[in-house]
């Protein structure tokens, strides 16, 4: 063993530790020269695993060496962590190193110091690394950096700030060959690929981290269950058994974390549970995405010291930051997805030996199904895949002019680069020429401009010659599009977070809202900013954040149609299910619960028009998209207007016109022929594509968001993104930006793969057909899903309470 | 689509301008002449093809109403960028097949940065303020002593929700008790939804037709 190894061996033992054989693996296999991925489902150890093993070869070094080590981490808020837990090791042992942070946050002097002398190790983001790449002497400044580390590569895989990392990764390659990558994980169903995508195709190291702890995945379960509601979204049915749970983890020394799936049952939850337990006040706090960076990091703060009972909170602590005193987590509604309920089920117990928990707390009846869906899917280790983008060509687009800022490129060269990485491994030549021609002289359709100029060909290589179009576009840099947001304030300027524009918009002064915990009333808006002051306690306005309705995960949905199946052959076991056992017995009693195999249709007459109810259990992005579809058809063999609902679990079509559900219609329905297309017209795609189109134009440099406090000047080039879009759908409309605008939004909003499978597993599947008399429990949800639309909050209630006691008719008898 | 003003009888063009037939004027608001070039200059590459619409329908204005004079209600010229050789070249040769008829340019905030057009081109450039009949010309729409105003600036649209949650935002024609604002004529220029309130009233053009929305009272 190495001097080195034998420090490193020596700090364990005074720490009391002894490594993992895991972590003896990396360490060994980057000695060899290696790359790799660690996964593992929570944190311990997997930083120390990556990280020691560059502090080892760099150990004999009695200064602190140049860059070495680069880190990138998803979150710029977890980077002051991932430092404190760099130093701890380094100082302990009495190394050189230095350690360093860069990020969006990172002021100026600091920025400029880094420049002069760069640290040993440097933490980053995606974006400031391209920020890197995008300034002259990059090369200078990078090139002796020997290891990246990508942590949370989870998070980035998959995404836009993923492709700009593998981006990256290649210019550092080319610096140095024997660049060595090392990624951290969560659990995923791809992880192969997950790895692959990190090292660019080159062989590597798949290393486990230390074995699951145990996690344990329970539900809880109200006393009264028969008054269980069969439809909503909020919960407060659980109210009472969620703050009895709360004081219950408390007794223990615990603290309870919260989740639920959007911002606007965050802050109702936050309400509901003072309300419910004034006396709370103080140790209870709010945590979500909108709020003021100040509010979560002394929420966070809180958590780590244990200061706090409880924090309700969104996927804003989904990642990163050790918060040991988290005994308990709670999911409110449904889970969505296995590997997404491991993920925040591994925010409690976070220390070495204890168990991580999180309970469910179903907010309608069939959310009891789901809990043991994704207990059974955890057990099998049944966890969804990443799906990967395809050369996504906004990236492409910024990655040039990022390029061709900092020190310029040759053609050859930088296309044998991108074509290296993962995500543009069937980048076409025609592909790469057009992106390139569209940076250098606006593509085909300016060739005769010559008022365009961003990228030239000067001095040998193509650069951007322009001072201030190469600051622009550093300021421009990533691909975190965020909806359009404004600042919400006090009178006296003190700031709360922001909220969506277009909530806002569709407020009035005197309008109230409940944010950050607090229920204001708007008094006006000015210049972006929203003033608020404190409302008096009776009208309430929920915020509807957008973005939330993340569907039901194929590996989730399967199982519970699994767990159908068992309760169809008097195999369910679990408590969840006994809980939800009336409710499926008036199913099955009324209509028919599907076999595995088996695809359900209802039908159903009403007042209100004939119903045709579908469930193909494909979580509600599919469902949408098949509702349209479905729609569409119809309407081609008879003229019909449909009012369309979906859920997780199916879709209904409302309709003044009856239809005949035959095996020769419903055949028809099913056909994946000319599906694009139908989907195409059926939904207004062009609409849709516009929406989208403010992600690419903003990725592709098309529409600036100026600089703070910017000038005249630069508000003469500022454009709606919608504005872009038509200009190029009337004058340019092959352009290859449009074309990827529409394929994101398919399968963003619509899932267009999986609804294709989708169709393709139906197909196969045994058709039943049941005229149902009167609502079914799968149907209602639905039904009520359309009432919201249509009906005020009152009437909404008074109907689903009448409805229910119908219900309750039968399953009483 | 007619109406009477001011004691003057006006035409809504669906091309989005104003006609005074007594005085055979035409009156166009905001067309931002070279923006697309401007956001070119800026390394924004936005394909050609908008200014030889505008300047088509401008054409298509002039044919369909015989009009002697021109009025552009400022915003003439988007900036200085915009000042680009293929812009000046399309619009001066539009200017030599129609030398006939008289343009009078009322100088709006573009305009002050972006300059005058080049005096080979004919145009009287004029401040805002300037009163032909009963009308005050104007580029911001702020009452006027002088007059009824005629405006631009706002680039005004109305939104209008049908059933099913559809909803349609149209460039629109906008007469209040003092000023009227004019949609914006430039095809690569956004709209700001306005509210406007009982006794205005609003047109919008859409698909070749200009038609009256009713304000509610």
């Amino acid at each position: 063993m190495s001097a080195a190894g034998k420090r490193i061996d020596a700090w364990f033992l005074s720490k009391g530790w002894s490594p993992f054989a895991f972590q003896r693996e990396v360490w060994q296999a980057y000695r060899n020269g290696e790359s790799g991925l660690i996964h593992s489902a929570t944190g311990t150890g997997k930083t120390l695993a990556a990280w020691l093993g560059p502090l080892m070869e760099g150990a004999s070094s009695t200064t602190a060496p140049p860059l070495t080590v680069l880190w990138i981490t998803p979150m710029r808020a977890l980077s002051a962590d991932t430092r404190e837990s760099l130093l701890k090791p380094l100082t302990e042992m009495g190394s050189p190193w230095t350690v360093g942070l860069r990020t969006g946050d990172t002021p100026a002097s600091e920025r400029a110091k880094q420049n002069r002398r760069m640290p040993s190790a440097l933490i980053t983001t995606p974006e400031s690394l391209s920020l890197m790449l995008s300034q002259p002497g990059a090369r200078d400044s990078l090139s002796s950096v020997k290891t990246v580390v990508v942590d949370e590569w989870h998070e980035l895989l998959g995404t836009k700030r993923g492709t700009q990392t593998e981006l990256a990764l290649a210019r550092l390659r080319r610096w140095n060959p024997a660049l060595r990558v090392w990624g951290l994980s969560a659990t995923l169903g791809n992880l192969d690929q997950a790895m692959q995508v990190l090292l660019a195709g080159a062989p590597g190291r798949l290393v486990e981290g230390v074995r699951e702890k145990e996690i344990v995945i329970d539900t809880l379960i109200p006393r009264e269950v028969d008054k269980f509601p069969w439809a909503g979204h909020l919960g407060f049915a659980m109210l009472e058994e969620v703050a009895r749970e709360v004081d219950a983890i408390a007794e223990t020394g615990g603290t309870t974390l919260i989740f639920t799936n959007v911002r606007s049952q965050a802050e109702l939850w936050y309400q509901a549970l003072l309300e419910a337990r004034p006396e709370w006040a103080g140790d209870l706090a709010l945590h979500h995405g909108s709020l003021d960076r100040e509010v979560r990091d002394y929420v966070e703060s809180g958590l780590k010291e244990g200061t706090l009972k409880c924090v309700v909170a969104t996927s804003s602590l989904d990642l990163g930051v050790d918060f040991s005193p988290v005994s308990r987590v709670l999911q409110i509604g449904s889970p969505k997805g296995v590997a997404r309920l491991l993920q925040r089920a591994g925010r409690s117990g976070h220390s070495p030996g204890r168990v991580s928990r999180v309970t469910c707390v179903p907010s309608h009846a069939f959310e009891f199904i789901e809990a043991v869906a994704a207990r059974k899917a955890a057990d099998r280790g049944k966890i969804e895949s990443r799906r990967l983008l395809q050369k996504p060509l906004d990236v492409l687009v910024q990655h040039l002019v990022t390029i061709a800022a900092g020190d310029g490129f040759v053609e050859e060269e930088l296309f044998d680069e991108v074509r290296g990485c993962y995500a543009y491994r069937d980048l076409s030549y025609e592909e790469w020429s057009w992106a390139l021609e569209f940076v250098v002289r606006g593509g085909e359709a300016l060739k005769a401009y010559p008022e365009y100029r961003k990228v030239a060909w000067e001095e040998e290589r193509f650069r951007v010659p322009d001072k201030a179009i190469a600051r622009r576009h550093r300021m421009a840099i990533g691909t975190i599009v965020s909806d359009a947001s404004m600042d919400v304030r006090y009178m006296n300027g003190s700031r709360l977070g922001h909220v969506e524009e277009s909530f806002i918009a569709r407020l009035s002064p005197g309008d109230a809202f409940t944010f950050a915990g607090r229920t204001l009333e708007l008094i006006r808006v000015r210049e972006m900013t929203a003033y608020v002051k404190p409302a008096p306690q009776n009208k309430k306005l929920v915020p509807r954040w957008m973005g939330s309705k993340m569907p039901l995960s194929t590996e989730l949905a399967m199982s519970l149609r699994e767990r159908l199946q068992e309760f169809r052959d008097g195999k369910s076991e679990e408590p969840e299910m006994r809980a939800v056992a009336r409710l499926l017995k008036v199913q099955r009693a009324v209509s028919r619960i599907p076999a595995v195999r088996e695809l359900l249709l209802e039908q159903l007459e009403s007042r209100e028009g004939h119903h045709i109810f579908v469930y193909p259990f494909a979580g509600r992005h599919v469902h949408m998209g098949m509702a349209a579809l479905f729609a569409w058809r119809l309407g081609q063999i008879k003229p019909a207007t449909f009012s369309i609902s979906v859920n997780e679990y199916g879709f209904e079509l409302l309709s003044a016109t009856s239809f005949a559900l035959n095996r020769d219609l419903i055949g028809r329905m099913l056909s994946t022929e000319r599906l694009l297309a139908s989907v195409l017209e059926s939904l207004n795609a062009a609409e849709l594509s516009k929406r989208h189109f403010r992600e690419i134009a903003r990725v592709a440099g098309l529409v600036f968001q100026g600089f703070p406090g910017a000038s005249k000047t630069n508000k003469q080039v500022q454009a709606t993104s919608g504005l872009i879009f038509d200009v190029f759908a009337r004058w340019d409309k092959d352009n290859p930006l449009l074309a990827q605008s529409q394929q994101e939004v398919l399968e963003r909003e619509l899932e267009f793969s999986r609804l294709q499978d989708s169709l393709g597993e139906m197909q196969k599947q045994r058709v039943t057909v049941v005229r149902a008399s009167r609502p079914t429990p799968f149907c209602f949800p639905l039904m009520v899903e359309r009432f919201r639309e249509k009906l005020t909050s009152e009437k909404l209630a008074d109907r689903i309470a009448r409805m229910q006691t119908a219900f309750d008719k039968v399953a009483g008898g | 689509m007619k109406i009477e003003l001011a004691g003057e009888e006006l035409w809504l063009l669906p091309e989005k301008a104003l006609y005074w037939p007594r005085e055979k004027t035409l009156f166009v608001a905001d067309i931002h002449f070279g923006k697309v070039a401007s956001f070119r200059a800026a390394g924004i590459p936005l394909p050609p093809g908008s200014t030889s619409a505008a300047l088509a329908r401008l054409t298509r204005c002039i044919a369909q109403t015989g009009a002697r004079r021109i009025v552009f209600l400022g915003d003439f010229l988007h900036s200085k960028e915009a000042r680009a050789a293929q812009t000046f070249e399309r619009f001066a040769e539009w200017r030599s097949q129609h030398a006939g008829v008289a343009i009078t340019l009322v100088r709006g905030n573009h305009d002050d940065k972006a300059g005058d057009p080049p005096a080979a081109w004919n145009i009287d450039c004029v401040d805002e303020g300037e009163v032909i009949g009963p009308f005050c010309l104007a580029h911001h729409p702020e009452p006027d002593l002088r007059g009824y105003v005629l405006a631009g600036h706002i680039h005004p649209a109305i939104y209008l929700d049908g059933p099913a949650n559809d909803s349609l935002r149209l460039a629109c024609f906008w007469f209040g008790a003092y000023v009227c604002v004019l949609p914006a004529f430039g095809e690569f220029t956004g709209t700001y939804a306005v509210k406007p309130q009982a006794g205005d009233r609003v047109f919008v053009a859409a698909d070749g037709e200009v038609i009256e929305i009713r304000v509610p009272a």
